[in-house]
């Protein structure tokens, strides 16, 4: 089985390389970017298998990002995680109407993370 | 007794009246008749004369022409046709029953033409009118025509009596109303004229003695003082009473504009709605609220100008059958027709008598955007702050995670150290949370000292050093020989300082330097901090001292971990010390942040700590 791409979008620089270290260690191949548009131009240059994004994020934020990447790319069929700190259940509406679209709860836990996205894989297998 | 005279006056005046009135009835009833038997005789007596004397007259002495004129005339005041000749000689007759045609000779001027008279009465019947000319047809030597109709009676005013006796009647009616009225008004005055009659004829007769005289018109000049004194009260209850009903007007008047005027000049719009939910008052100050001209509010049906439906639903709900009287319920919403206004509308049922009686609804528009606007600032406020707080405890959470499975030395002391950051961080920002919060409610006083700035200056620098080393930077101490004293609270002084070296530090690149100066100037001293690092947008530069606000660069304070509150904190407590911060920026370049205090000169005996 070929590797698996994830792409990390946060605009909080420590999470990313907490994130990237954690998911490279099981041998995905991580890309960052630390806001909606350096996503946008990642995913350009390699398509990922999951996107897990930020909400909160200065330049392109989470929730226009998401929308615009399962649209931009409407025949991929990728996963999208979205990290939120925000608990309140009004601020995830709009991810409901996104398909194959899910919450990660901050604090995130890399271990998590890690054991959700073997889940997520073996499904798929 | 003048009085029932004058009575009595009037009611002969009023028989009088009807007395004149019947009989010129009578006349003109007569008159008419008169004249209809005279149309009549005329007319038959110009038929018959033309009609050939054979007809009239025949042998056996009973005309066929004459029997009809008999048929149809018989019943009516018709008494009798004769034809005879010159010498009054009868050729042919015919008479009404109970008639007879007198024998009287016809006068000497029939011959002539066509005449008419009246014959007296004989024998009881009623005197007769006769109307006579000659016949045209003269075969039988000179002949007359007469036709004779009784003298009209009064028997025809019989069916007139129901009439005339309501007249009568209407008569009598109005006299004693009008003698009632009349003997009210005019008893002073008849009193009085009675007064002045006794008067005359007591100075008429001789011989009287003057004490009595001068008595009598004492009197007389008393009553006459009370006649007149009557009429004036009388006049003057009259223009009081008008006066008091104009005044009471005007009064009422004033009221309900100054009660309009001050509806009108309350701060909040004023709605009133009748029960069947139309509005029929509004105050001026619903117009700008609402954003809609007063003309389509005021008598309008709702639905034709009401477009707001938080609205309608609150009007709804104090009209038709769904109406809830008792209670008053209260909305927030933002107006269709303004922008950026946020508005509450309370509605109060209107009721009096003890809730007996209703009036409709009141309801009252206020503009609550400020409320509105802090309430949501106090939201974002929360959630900024909470954000802050929760991503370096996310970061926290993660390396901890990562130190205790990795065994990687490197690794490990780069959690450590990421882990402390961010604890430092969180600190930072509780701290000036804190001192934030206590600056704007105003319960951070500072307590002003004079104070030379040369020992904090170096303390601030002996803190900076490590950290600095840190990010491979240099710090640079340039302080004159001698720093003129300032009025300063050191423990706030020293909060401002440090954010201004905490954002050089943050902010540089490696490599760089920071150089904390001062200088004497004019009545100044100037501490500036100045660093080597990404420097700040002009665009940027008018609202760095905001609350909140970051510079929204990619890779510049976000990835840095500001919090946008270490600078708007500087600036509140330089203000507080009546002195100015001002920042000096070139992208790429480097800032310069410069604090300017004003120089206390000394007086006499101060210590300077």
């Amino acid at each position: 089985m070929s590797a698996r791409h994830i792409l990390l979008v946060d605009d909080e620089p420590h999470v990313l390389r907490v994130l990237r270290l954690s998911l490279e260690r099981e041998g995905y191949i991580v890309a960052t970017a630390n806001d909606g548009n350096a996503a946008l131009a990642a995913m350009a240059q390699q398509l990922p298998d999951v996107l897990i994004s930020d909400i909160q994020m200065d330049g392109m934020d989470g929730r226009t990002l998401c929308p615009l990447a399962r649209a931009t790319y409407p025949d991929h069929p990728f996963l999208i995680l979205v990290m939120t700190s925000m608990t309140a259940l009004d601020e995830r509406a709009w991810a409901r109407e996104l398909a194959n679209t899910e919450f990660l709860e901050k604090p995130l836990s890399p271990r998590q993370l890690v054991a959700r996205l073997s889940r997520h894989f073996a499904a798929l297998a | 007794m003048k009085l029932n005279r004058i009575g009595i006056i009037l009611i002969a005046c009023a028989l009088a009246a009807i007395t004149l009135v019947v009989a010129l009835l009578v006349v003109r009833q007569q008159a008419s008749q008169a004249a209809q038997v005279r149309n009549k005789g005329v007319g038959l007596v110009k038929a018959l004369s033309t009609v050939p004397m054979a007809l009239l007259a025949d042998s056996s002495g009973r005309s066929g022409v004459l029997a009809a004129v008999l048929a149809s005339n018989d019943g009516s005041d018709f008494a009798y046709v004769t034809i005879g000749d010159a010498t009054g000689r009868t050729l042919a007759e015919i008479a009404g029953s109970g008639s007879i045609a007198p024998a009287t000779p016809l006068p000497a001027d029939a011959q002539a033409g066509f005449g008419e008279r009246t014959l007296p009465a004989t024998g009881g019947s009623a005197p007769l009118r006769e109307f006579y000319g000659p016949l045209a047809d003269a075969s039988g030597g000179k002949a007359f025509v007469r036709v004779g109709f009784h003298q009209p009676g009064f028997t025809v005013l019989a069916q007139d009596v129901s009439f005339l006796a309501l007249l009568a009647l209407m008569m009598f009616l109005v006299v004693p109303v009008m003698y009632v009225v009349i003997k009210r008004e005019m008893a002073p005055l008849a009193a009085l004229s009675q007064q002045l009659r006794g008067q005359l004829r007591q100075l008429a007769a001789p011989g009287r003695p003057d004490q009595a005289g001068a008595d009598d018109m004492r009197e007389l000049i008393a009553n006459m003082q009370h006649y007149l004194d009557q009429a004036g009260a009388r006049i003057v209850q009259l223009e009081e009473g008008s006066l008091n009903t104009t005044a009471d007007n005007r009064l009422l008047q004033y009221g309900s504009k100054k009660l309009n005027a001050a509806l009108q000049s309350l701060p909040d719009g004023l709605l009133m709605l009748d029960p069947a939910g139309d509005v029929t008052f509004a105050s001026g100050k619903v117009e700008p609220l609402l954003g809609i001209p007063m003309d389509q509010i005021l008598g309008q049906p709702l639905d034709a100008w009401c477009c707001d439906p938080a609205l309608r639903t609150l009007f709804g709900r104090y009209s038709g059958d769904l109406r809830d009287n008792a209670r008053s319920h209260k909305i927030d919403f933002a107006p269709q027709n303004v922008e950026g206004r946020q508005l509450s509308a309370t509605a109060q049922p209107l009721s009096g008598g003890h809730g007996t009686m209703s009036f409709g609804t009141l309801v009252v528009l206020r503009d609550v955007t400020r409320e509105y606007l802090a309430r949501q600032a106090g939201n974002d406020f929360v959630a900024h702050v909470s954000h802050e707080l929760k991503s370096p405890l996310n970061v926290i959470g993660m390396y901890a995670e990562m130190l205790a499975d990795s065994d990687d030395e490197s690794m490990r002391v780069e959690s450590l150290n990421v882990i402390q950051d961010e604890i430092e961080r969180m600190n930072a920002l509780v701290g000036n949370l804190l001192n934030v919060s206590k600056l704007e409610t105003g319960s951070m006083s500072p307590e002003r000292n004079r104070v030379r700035l040369d020992d904090m200056l170096r303390d601030a620098y002996e803190q900076a050093l490590p950290r600095a080393e840190g990010k491979q930077l240099r710090v640079l101490l340039d302080l004159p020989r001698e720093l003129e004293a300032v009025a300063i609270d050191k423990d706030l002084f020293r909060i401002a300082l440090n954010n201004l070296l905490t954002n050089a530090i943050k902010y540089n690149r490696p490599g760089g330097s920071v150089t904390l100066a001062a200088r004497n100037e004019d009545n100044e001293i100037v501490i500036s901090v100045r660093d080597t690092g990404i420097g700040i947008a002009p665009e940027a530069q008018d609202r760095i001292f905001e609350k909140f606000y970051r510079v929204s660069e990619a890779g510049a304070a976000t990835q840095r971990g500001g919090h946008g509150l270490g600078l708007y904190l500087a600036a509140q407590i330089v203000e507080l010390h009546h002195g100015r911060l001002v920042v000096e920026s070139e992208p790429g370049v480097g800032s310069t942040f410069s604090v300017h205090l004003k120089i206390v000169s000394a007086p006499a005996g101060a210590a300077v700590l």
